[in-house]
This record gives structure tokens, C-alpha cells and sequence, in this order.
């Protein structure tokens, strides 16, 4: 995809041809490398990278590729309904806003097919006997994955190609693309997810592995759970990557303008982000609840195992992205003429964040020497462990998603004064509402303790519900409450500190270490199979690898991100300076 | 070195510190490595002793039976204490002797469940823990020898014969062979017809990759009291799929084997995907025809001319 829009058909549609022929040529020269690698090689059902342990090779494409695709999923998302709100709004900035965000599709739709052509040599090299396996199981798939590729290339090519083309009352022509972009984005993801979630919860096939219903197979357990996670992660991830990209542009304005066009840009992208991650733990929740109905064994090796050590790393990620997000906000607030008002729940709310966040990263068992050990009187600590389970964490977080909403609503009343008659009354409704859920989740958190764990767990879907359901409430009081609202001021866009930036920066590398640890955990509770309880893998890398190993192999892939996701935003920047220069 | 450049290094800089420190959380926390389960072989002639520690290995491999259980001071109570299980079997189900209670309890732990525990544990038998029934006597063995009782648990010649079985192959072979009517003229699993061999053990006389070679050439050779010819060639069968067909006989008789998945560029994948490629570029060289043909019919619409790229910014 070139860096630039067209303004006449013909012109929009050889900029897509020249998307299909690329794709066409990355197809077949995969096809042909792979036939040819396998043709000359000798037979076996695992092989080594020149050395190098296959499975980690496929670990570190697979996981850019899934990187990059989520990037490219999730920007299209948000990126159509920012249009749709200029279309609503009549307000070009948003037009302009989408537009930039679609731009840095640009490069990265090539680097995703590339990494995801390398990915399927790498399967067909190393792993001959289990992709044999799986294509064969899923041939359909294949094939309708293959045309979904094309459908999506044309229509994301073509929705980029005629931003300029279709404006005006040709719109919803426009509107009507990035619809199909999505949906067949979409579809994309869907039939991607197959693969994956069949390796982990196969249904469909008899005791000798040989399918019996293709929808079976489709259709297990997991699949719908990770469709809908991964709907939502991909839009958190591509908000936070979107803010880092005017991060940058900001931390490298020359003119107050682009600054201001900058900041709102981040401000934009980390909001997309949070609103998309917010839901993402219920998504979490439905998804270990498929898993353990699938296997009771892969729930406990997953939450109680093997890798229950990792959730106290995924604990300290999201107290850091919660931390990291207020922490943007309330500097923001100092662009905002009239954000001082609220300055002062400011420390409250850091307090509440950072008890949250020690309480969610306290693991059950500490670790300890056996002379401590034998002084706490077992492994878990006398009062510490009280904050290690489950009771506790689902307190902390919900509290802590409940701070960060409240952060983000004094934001937006920043620089407003309600003027309806029932202004005070509505206020104290919504200080009430928030103030009664937080109670009713800090009850339920501690009769929690009381109770045994069948009826706990229970528990958890009353806290939630409490803090959705202020939420909504306090929204639906907020609009009419602000509506007229006297303006003491307009936001002062560019005018926010530097490391403003920087907590952007760190949201960015917290979503993609985040995505790349669950990623692992996911792929991990197979433990020694390729396909769970089916096919086992019988190599020399079947086993678990330490904790400390799979992360910095997570650590590493990150780095390799950042410096391509980096060569996608110089590729962007260097349009606009080309541009400049030009103008 | 440019402001830009300067820019990055700092973010990257910051990037590399965050990442560090979250590898470095990574290294805190107890560290282990889990490796899959050992296979034993176990037979009538295992001795007990060995048969014990075979059940004990499997209990806590394999079997995942910790997961839940525990056969020690410290473990998990989802399930009932494994200690006392061989002690109570006797009782647990009125006419049914310890030993048949204890595989009962594992292969079809739902038939009976011990009071106070939901019904939550998969059969043994069945994945992910897939033991065989001579598995199953070993863990039954060792469940015996945690109480101190006399190991009464004997693994029987079918046990066997039904483990080897039940890690038969996995292949794609079976359904290739029934799609592509092999079992019209051969015999296989007990099904099938007798114009050629039975095929069952035919991987004990005949290397799979000689297999391999017959099927797209049966003139190789003719078995012995089968009339020769009467095999049609099979060229059009990719080599992948010979490949999966020998290794799943291969697999019957007992016998590893490993398939290439190597298939020529002109097997079915390749033409699908040769079409689809082709179907999306005619496609799309119609249509940028007709788009062209109808800018040259039309007036200019466009201020570039209705020609060449237009910058972005200059167009909004």
C-alpha cells in the first residue's frame, strides 16, 4: 500500500491490483518453498533451523505475525468508527483523524503477510507430520482462509486508495468499505482462530483422530471465547500502538499545530485502548470457564499449575497499564482551563491504584527460604496470604477498573460546568452510585473469605456486575447532566508535559508484553501436546521451559516488534515530512 | 545526529528498560522445567516392584492424577486422599471386590462418587491422560502399595495387546485409504475385500516406503497367490498422501514411520490455490479494463486530472 490517497478510480483501483499481485506472489512463492524444502529434506516429523530449536523459531514468527495482525485488525475497527463520527459530527478532524490512523496500515499489512508467508514454511519444514495433520483435518479452511486473505487485501487496499475519492455524497460508499473491511477482518480472525483453538480443545474427531464433523471441529470449545477476547485485544492493542505512534510524532512536533494535532491523536488512541481492555477480563473469565469445562486438568495446570506463577506477572502488567493510564490522564487534565477543580482525587485515587496493584501482584505462596518458610508456618504467609487469592484480586481489580472510569469522567468534565436545574442533585446520584458499588464490591470481597469456594466464585460475577452497572449509570446521568454545560475553557491540545508520552510509551510495551505472556500461557497449558489429549508432540522440545526462559523469549520478540513496528511509523512520518517539503 | 534520531534512541532506550524489567520479574519467580512423561513398557512379566514404581510414575505424570489428588502429606484436596483409596475400595460399592472398584474409579470415575466431591474427574482412559489398561493396573498397583496392603493387581497378556492398540497411528492414512476404495480388493481391520492382500501386518514384510513406491506403481512387484495387474496405478495421488497411507500401515503393524508431507506443486493444493490466485488477478485486471475505459469516456472529473496520485494532504 503506497502512501498515498487517489482521486480518481481507475487509479484507486491499480493501487489495490498492486496489493493483489504482491499477495499473489507471496502466496505462491510460499507454496513452491515449502513443496520444494519438504521435496529435497529428508523425511521426519520434526526438524531443527540450522540448529536452531524449532519451536522456539515458530514461537518468535508466530507471535509478530499475531502482532502485526492484531495491529492490523484492530486499527480498521476504530478507525471506521472515528469516520463514522465525523460523518455524525460534521467535523473534518475526525475524518482526518481516521484518515491517519488508516495510513499506518499501510506498511504493516506487508510486513503481517510476510511474517505470516515465513510462518507457514516454518510449519511445513519443521513441523511435516503435525501441519500434515491439521490440513489435512481443516482443507476447507484453508482454501476459504485463502480467499479471505484476497477479499481483505481489495477492499482495505481500495478503502485506504478512495479516502479522498468517495467524500462528500459519495460517503457512504466510503462507510460502506470500512464496514466490509471489518467484517472481513473479522471472518479473517475467525477462521484463523479455528486452527488454534482446535490444538487446544479438539472436538469433532473419533477416538483415532479422524474427523467426524468438520463443525464439530470448528466449533469447540474454545473458539468462540478466543474470537471475542481477541476482537477486543486487537482493538486495545492497536489503540495503545496507534498513542505511541503520536508519541512519537509528538515528542518530534516542530509547530505548535502539529503538536496539538499530535496530542489529541495519543489522547484518542490510549482511550481507544482502555475503553477496548476494560471488557477484556469478563472476555478472560468466559474464556477459563470454556477451558476448564473442556478440561478440568488444563484449567488447574492454568490457573493452579504449572503457570500460576505467570498470572502474578500479568497482574503486575495490568496494575502498571491501570497506573500508566491514569497517570496520562491527570497530566492531561493540565491542558484542560478548569482541571485543577479536580486535582485533589488525585491522591485518592492513586492510593486506591496502588493498594489494587500491590494486592493483585501479592502470588499466594511466597517465596521463601526454608527457614522462613518454616517461620510463616508453611508457604503462604500468616497475613499476606490472606491477599494471594482469588476473593481479594477480583476486589482489587474491580476497584481499580472503577477508579480509572471515574479518572477518565473528571477528565471529560474537565472544562465543563453543568447548568441543568438538577446539576447538584445528579452529581450526588452519581458520587452515590460509584460509592455503592465500590461497597458492594468490598463486601462481597470480604464475606468471600467466609464461604466455600463453589459459592465464591459465584461472587465474582456480583462484582462486576455492580461496577458495569454503575458505569451505565453514571453515564446515562452524565450526558443529560452535561448537555448545554457552560465551557470554562478550550482544551489547551499540545500544551501536556513530555513524559505525558513517555506513560504512552509504556502503555504500548505493557499491551505487547502482556499480549506476548498470554500468548505463551495459551499455547503452554498444552504442555507436551500439539493437539491437547490427541496428538503429542514427540520431539525434543515437548517440555515446559521455566518461567524465566519464556520470558525473555517474550522480551525478545517485543524488541523485534518495536524495531519493525518503528520502521512502519518512520515509513508513515517520512510521508507527511516528504509532504511538507513538497507543499 | 538529528533531533528525529536523538527521539528515537530515547524512546527505544525506554522501550529496551521496560522490557528488561519485566524479564527480569520473569527470573523472581520459582523456576522449573516440566518434561513429558517416560514411556514404560509394562507386561504380565513386569515385577511387582516395577509395576509399582510404573504406577507411581504414571500417576504423577501422565496420568495428572496430582492435579486434584495427592499421595503425600502436601497436595491438592479437589479429590479424594490417594493414601486411603485401597483401603476403603472394598467398601466403597456393595458387591464389588477392591481391585474391580479401583479400575472402575478410574476408568469410569462417574459411576460411583466418593461423598463430598463433585463429579469433575475425566476417565483415565480417555484423553488428555489416555492411559491403557495396563496403565491403568499400574496405577492400581501403586494406589495398593500406598496403604501397605499386598499388591493383588495383575496386568493381563490382553492389557497389552490393548495398549498397543490404542497408541496406534494417527495419520490421515485410514481415511485416505477409504476414499480411495483400497479396501474394495484388501483387507484391513477386519473389513474389506480379498482380491489383494490383507494389508494389516503388511508393513512387517514390506519397508513403508517400498509401500509408498506400490501404490503409484503396482507394478512393482505382486505378492504371492494374488494375480498380477489387477491394482489400477494411482499417479494423480499426491506423494504426501502415499506417504500418510504407508505410515498408517506402518503404524498397524506395530512400526514408526515417519511421512514427508512433501507433495509436488502440482497437487491438489497447488492447483487450488493456482486458481484462486488466478480467479483474483483476472478479476481485477477486468475490472481496472472497464475502470479505465470508462475514465477515457468520461469528462475529467478529478482536479489531478483523473490521473496520477494526488498527495493525501493536498486532496483533504
Amino acid at each position: 500500500m503506497s502512501q498515498a490517497t487517489t482521486t480518481s478510480a481507475f487509479q484507486a483501483l491499480k493501487g489495490t491490483y498492486r496489493g493483489v499481485v504482491k499477495i499473489s506472489l507471496m502466496l505462491a512463492a510460499t507454496y513452491l518453498v515449502a513443496q520444494g524444502l519438504t521435496s529435497i529434506l529428508p523425511a521426519a516429523d520434526y526438524r531443527s533451523l540450522f540448529g536452531f530449536s524449532n519451536r522456539t523459531a515458530v514461537w518468535i514468527v508466530a507471535e509478530l505475525h499475531l502482532m502485526f495482525a492484531a495491529f492490523v485488525l484492530g486499527v480498521p475497527i476504530f478507525a471506521f468508527i472515528t469516520e463514522i463520527v465525523g460523518v455524525a459530527t460534521k467535523e473534518k478532524r475526525y475524518d482526518d483523524l481516521a484518515r491517519e490512523f488508516t495510513k499506518l496500515l499501510a506498511m504493516a499489512y506487508t510486513l503481517t503477510a510476510m511474517l505470516g508467508c515465513v510462518l507457514l514454511v516454518l510449519f511445513i519444514v519443521l513441523y511435516p507430520k503435525l501441519t500434515g495433520y491439521l490440513s489435512g483435518l481443516f482443507k476447507p479452511t484453508w482454501l476459504l482462509y485463502i480467499v479471505l486473505i484476497f477479499g481483505e487485501v481489495i477492499l482495505a487496499y481500495l478503502y485506504w486508495y478512495t479516502w479522498d475519492l468517495l467524500q462528500g455524497a459519495a460517503k457512504k460508499w466510503h462507510l460502506l468499505l470500512g464496514l466490509l473491511v471489518n467484517l472481513w477482518g473479522t471472518a479473517l480472525l475467525f477462521v484463523a482462530d479455528i486452527w488454534v483453538t482446535f490444538m487446544m480443545s479438539p472436538a469433532g474427531i473419533d477416538d483415532a483422530n479422524n474427523l467426524v464433523s468438520l463443525w464439530d471441529a470448528i466449533n469447540n470449545h474454545t473458539w468462540m471465547p478466543i474470537n471475542i477476547h481477541r476482537l477486543l485485544a486487537n482493538v486495545a492493542f492497536g489503540g495503545a500502538i496507534v498513542a505511541a505512534y503520536a508519541a512519537v510524532r509528538f515528542l518530534n512536533a516542530k509547530t505548535d499545530e502539529e503538536k496539538a494535532r499530535f496530542d489529541w491523536m495519543g489522547y484518542v488512541g490510549s482511550f481507544i485502548a482502555i475503553a477496548a481492555f476494560i471488557p477484556l477480563p469478563f472476555a478472560g473469565y468466559w474464556l477459563g470457564r470454556e477451558i476448564y469445562q473442556f478440561s478440568e486438568q488444563m484449567g488447574v495446570s492454568m490457573m493452579g499449575g504449572s503457570f500460576a506463577w505467570l498470572w502474578i506477572l500479568q497482574a503486575m502488567l495490568i496494575g502498571g497499564l491501570f497506573l500508566a493510564s491514569n497517570f496520562y490522564l491527570w497530566l492531561g487534565m493540565g491542558r484542560i482551563p478548569g482541571g485543577e477543580r479536580y486535582t485533589r482525587f488525585q491522591i485518592g485515587m492513586m492510593i486506591v491504584l496502588t493498594v489494587g496493584f500491590i494486592v493483585w501482584a501479592t502470588p499466594r505462596s511466597i517465596i521463601a527460604s526454608g527457614m522462613e518458610m518454616a517461620a510463616m508456618g508453611g508457604s503462604h504467609h500468616p497475613f499476606l496470604g490472606l491477599f494471594g487469592v482469588m476473593a481479594a484480586k477480583n476486589t482489587a481489580v474491580n476497584l481499580m477498573i472503577l477508579t480509572t472510569f471515574f479518572s477518565f469522567m473528571l477528565y471529560r468534565r474537565g472544562n465543563r460546568i453543568p447548568v441543568v436545574a438538577w446539576a447538584t442533585a445528579g452529581k450526588a446520584v452519581q458520587a452515590l452510585v460509584i460509592a455503592a458499588a465500590a461497597v458492594v464490591v468490598v463486601s462481597y470481597g470480604v464475606y468471600s473469605y467466609f464461604v466455600p469456594s463453589i459459592t465464591r466464585i459465584g461472587f465474582s460475577v456480583y462484582q462486576v456486575s455492580a461496577v458495569l452497572a454503575a458505569m451505565a449509570l453514571f453515564v446515562a446521568i452524565d450526558i443529560p447532566l452535561l448537555k448545554g454545560a457552560s465551557v470554562i475553557g478550550a482544551i489547551r491540545w499540545g500544551r501536556i508535559p513530555g513524559r505525558a508520552q513517555y506513560a504512552l510509551f509504556f502503555m504500548a510495551v505493557s499491551f505487547t508484553w502482556l499480549m506476548g505472556l498470554m500468548g505463551y500461557i495459551r499455547s503452554g497449558i498444552r504442555q507436551y501436546w500439539h493437539v491437547y489429549g490427541r496428538v503429542m508432540d514427540e520431539s525434543a522440545n515437548a517440555y515446559t521451559m521455566t518461567h524465566g526462559h519464556a520470558t525473555i523469549i517474550v522480551s525478545v520478540i517485543v524488541v523485534i516488534f518495536f524495531l519493525l513496528v518503528s520502521a512502519v511509523f518512520a515509513m508513515a512520518t517520512r510521508h507527511d515530512d516528504g509532504k511538507g517539503a513538497g507543499a | 545526529m538529528t533531533d528525529m534520531s536523538k527521539t528515537f534512541f530515547k524512546v527505544f532506550a525506554f522501550v529496551v528498560a521496560t522490557v528488561s524489567l519485566y524479564a527480569y520479574v520473569g527470573q523472581l519467580v520459582p523456576q522449573f522445567e516440566e518434561h513429558p512423561p517416560q514411556k514404560k513398557v509394562i507386561t504380565p512379566l513386569t515385577p511387582v516392584d516395577e509395576l509399582v514404581a510404573a504406577g507411581q510414575d504414571l500417576l504423577r505424570g501422565k496420568g495428572g492424577c496430582l492435579v486434584c489428588h495427592k499421595d503425600q502429606e502436601r497436595g491438592n484436596d479437589r479429590g479424594p486422599d490417594l493414601r486411603q483409596s485401597a483401603g476403603k475400595a472394598a467398601a466403597r460399592k456393595p458387591g464389588m471386590d477392591a481391585d474391580a472398584y479401583l479400575i472402575e474409579s478410574l476408568v469410569r470415575p462417574d459411576d460411583h462418587l466418593v461423598e463430598g466431591y463433585p463429579k469433575m474427574m475425566p476417565s483415565a482412559m480417555k484423553p488428555p491422560a489416555n492411559l491403557s489398561m495396563a496403565e491403568v493396573k499400574a496405577v492400581v498397583a501403586y494406589l495398593q502399595s500406598l496403604g501397605g496392603a499386598e499388591v493383588t493387581m495383575k496386568v493381563l497378556a490382553e492389557d497389552v495387546v490393548a495398549e498397543k492398540k490404542a497408541s496406534g497411528p494417527v495419520h490421515r492414512g485410514k481415511a485416505l485409504m477409504a476414499e480411495q476404495g483400497c479396501i474394495g480388493c484388501h483387507k484391513l481391520e477386519g473389513e474389506g475385500g480379498e482380491v489383494g492382500p490383507e494389508l494389516n501386518k503388511v508393513a512387517e514384510r514390506i519397508e513403508p516406503a517400498q509401500i509408498a513406491q506400490k501404490i503409484a506403481d503396482p507394478t512393482l512387484w505382486t505378492t504371492q497367490g494374488f494375480q498380477a495387474g489387477l491394482m489400477p496405478p494411482r499417479p494423480d495421488m499426491s506423494e504426501g498422501d502415499r506417504q500418510e497411507i504407508a505410515a498408517y500401515l506402518a503404524g498397524l503393524a506395530g512400526k514408526n514411520y515417519s511421512p514427508t508431507g512433501a507433495t509436488s506443486p502440482w497437487s491438489h493444493e497447488g492447483v487450488r490455490l493456482g486458481v484462486v490466485i488466478a480467479v483474483f488477478n483476472i478479476v481485477m485486471l477486468l475490472v481496472l479494463a472497464w475502470a479505465r475505459r470508462r475514465e477515457a469516456l468520461s469528462p475529467d472529473p478529478s482536479p489531478a486530472g483523473g490521473r496520477g496520485e494526488t498527495n493525501a494532504g493536498a486532496a483533504s
